[in-house]
């Protein structure tokens, strides 16, 4: 037994390799880059600026700090909301066996499987201020008189991009909330209709106590999940117009491909960890959880 | 269930079921649209006639072919060996006995979800550079297995965890060694775990953009994420060749889905991490 044992630990190697090599190396050395200038075409003159990235990032006049980290948290807590009770919603639905369950199914959930770049380009063509169809239908319904420019428009951007991010995680809701819904034990809901229990009271006193910590532990990985999340934003504005739609996020994105300013994108990747961080803290505090069912 | 409430819940999964459709649906018709007929008014629901214009264009005139063999190539490559790691890694933590050191082997490897994978780009780029590994389709496979590789780890520990060890122990005693109960055992018996890890990773891969358009240069070499990303210009976008682009890099996930949304499903829910 012992002899299997080891050959146990041998088995394990070669993911650690890969992990080690191309993860926790370079993320060690990117806490480092944080505190560096480090610019792409300036290689030869990379030297320690404590913390002057971050400074920078924060000062930065073109891309208002505050507003973006408002905009970040309007994408993240808005869209988990309806994320949630969309899905939730999906989920409830689903719960009872009906003809065709398997199909539905692999159609409904079939957004997940989609890369979040595409997605917002569809949904970049659906929201054309032109050519679009959801302009087209409103106009059709009579909602509206005149197209509105829904990506190019401040005002309604951010809405845009969140109503493209709440479509693409849905899914994700239903499927993790039908899988526990589907281990509630049916005796919990005799034993509440024998005590007079109306449907939506099973679903407050029953339902949602048993599953908890499935809904604390799906939301909280989605939040940090959004957070990293700028391929939707990035396919469908890019983060503009003047900056509306702009996370921390696209903000680091923007920094490393346009302006091969590394060092600031490591600094804002320091941020964005060190929020998740705190963030995670709390959330597993105040749902007084200390073992999160991953 | 009173034929009210009937009405009102398929009704109510009709409504999802348009929502999540309809973006999949106007992509599809603009593709199948003559490129004059795009830009024209009133906006037609169903084109006047079915036009393949824009597949013609987008495997001429832009290269969509080449892109489509390198997708496919890196992710079916990719996914099957972090299939085949992950298998071994999974396995290993699911039978290892000593705990402290499997936790926090499994909290390491629940650390690389968590992080923006944004903030090891530049560490990355200039480790490769220096042993000139960037521009190669190898490397961005060898990346991508990484991606991928923990959160195939510990999808396939929960599936290896429900498969009980009086299997392995009783064929043992039969005189096999661990390798060939293994192989005779236990991995038969995952299989759908297997279909489960590997449409997973396939699908991660073949979507991925970020790495692919840091580490790769040449037109040849682009993967489709890259190709469409690249069909942005500063002029804006022509719909006619982007929703071509779309609708074919669509079609892969779309087959393996069909396929596997069970398996992935159940995946999903065992492993809870990826969103």
């Amino acid at each position: 037994m012992r002899n299997s044992q080891r050959k146990l630990f041998i088995m394990i190697i070669p993911a650690f390799v890969l992990l080690i090599l191309f993860v926790y190396f370079p993320i060690v050395k990117g806490g480092v880059v944080a505190f560096q200038n480090y610019n792409l075409f300036d290689l030869t003159n990379v030297h320690f600026i404590g913390l002057d990235n971050f400074k920078a990032v924060i000062t930065d006049r073109n891309f208002n700090f505050w507003r973006i980290c408002l905009n970040t948290a309007l994408w993240i807590f808005v869209s988990l909301f309806f994320q949630f009770v969309l899905g939730f919603g999906l989920a409830l639905l689903m719960r009872k066996p009906f003809k065709g369950r398997g199909i539905y199914s692999a159609l409904v959930f079939y957004p997940w499987a989609v890369s979040g770049f595409a997605i917002g380009l569809v949904w970049a063509w659906m929201f054309n201020g032109q050519f679009g169809m959801i302009n087209d239908l409103l106009l059709r319904l009579g909602i509206i008189n005149n197209n509105i420019g829904f990506l190019s428009d401040p005002k309604f951007a951010m809405m845009s991009v969140i109503i493209a991010n709440v479509w693409y995680g849905v899914p994700f809701f239903a499927i993790m909330l039908l899988a526990a819904l589907q281990s509630v034990p049916k005796e919990l809901y005799e034993a509440a209709e024998i005590d007079g229990a109306t449907k939506l009271r099973q679903l407050f006193d029953v339902t949602i106590p048993y599953i908890k910590p499935t809904i604390i532990s799906t939301t909280l990985l989605r939040t940090m999940w959004i957070m990293n999340f700028p391929e939707i934003i990035y396919g469908m504005t890019g983060g503009g117009p003047a900056n509306s739609t702009n996370i921390l996020a696209t903000l680091m994105i923007n920094k490393i491909y346009k302006f091969y300013d590394y060092g600031q994108g490591a600094a804002i990747g320091f941020i964005i960890m060190s929020i998740l961080f705190v963030y995670a803290f709390f959330y597993l505090r105040l749902t007084s959880s200390k073992e999160v069912v991953l | 269930m009173t034929t009210f409430k009937k009405v009102l819940k398929i009704t109510a999964l009709a409504l999802y079921l348009i929502a999540a459709l309809l973006p999949f649906y106007w992509i599809t018709i603009t593709s199948l649209k003559d490129s004059k007929e795009i830009y024209s008014f009133p906006l037609k629901y169903w084109p006047s006639k079915i036009s393949f214009n824009s597949y013609k264009q987008l495997f001429s005139f832009a290269n969509f072919g080449i892109y489509f063999r390198n997708s496919a190539i890196v992710s079916l490559i990719a996914a099957f060996a972090a299939m085949i790691i992950s298998m071994f890694s999974g396995y290993a933590l699911s039978r290892l006995k000593m705990k402290r050191f499997k936790n926090r082997i499994l909290l390491a490897l629940y650390f690389t979800q968590m992080i923006p994978g944004f903030i090891i780009m530049a560490p990355l780029f200039t480790m490769l550079s220096r042993f000139q590994m960037t521009d190669k389709l190898s490397t961005l496979t060898i990346l991508y297995i990484t991606m991928v590789i923990a959160f195939s780890t510990i999808m396939a520990k929960s599936f290896f965890d429900r498969i009980p060890i009086s299997l392995e122990e009783a064929s043992m005693i039969d005189g096999c060694n661990i390798i060939q109960s293994l192989f005779k055992i236990v991995f038969p018996l995952t299989l759908p775990g297997l279909a489960a890890i590997f449409s997973f990773a396939f699908v991660n891969i073949w979507n991925e953009l970020f790495l692919a358009t840091m580490f790769i240069f040449s037109d040849d070499k682009m993967t489709i994420p890259v190709a469409l990303n690249s069909f942005i210009s500063k002029a804006g976008i022509s719909w006619d060749i982007m929703s071509a682009g779309l609708v074919v890099s669509l079609l892969p996930t779309m087959i393996i889905f069909a396929f596997a949304q069970k398996y992935i499903i159940a995946g999903l829910t065992e492993g809870a991490v990826k969103g």
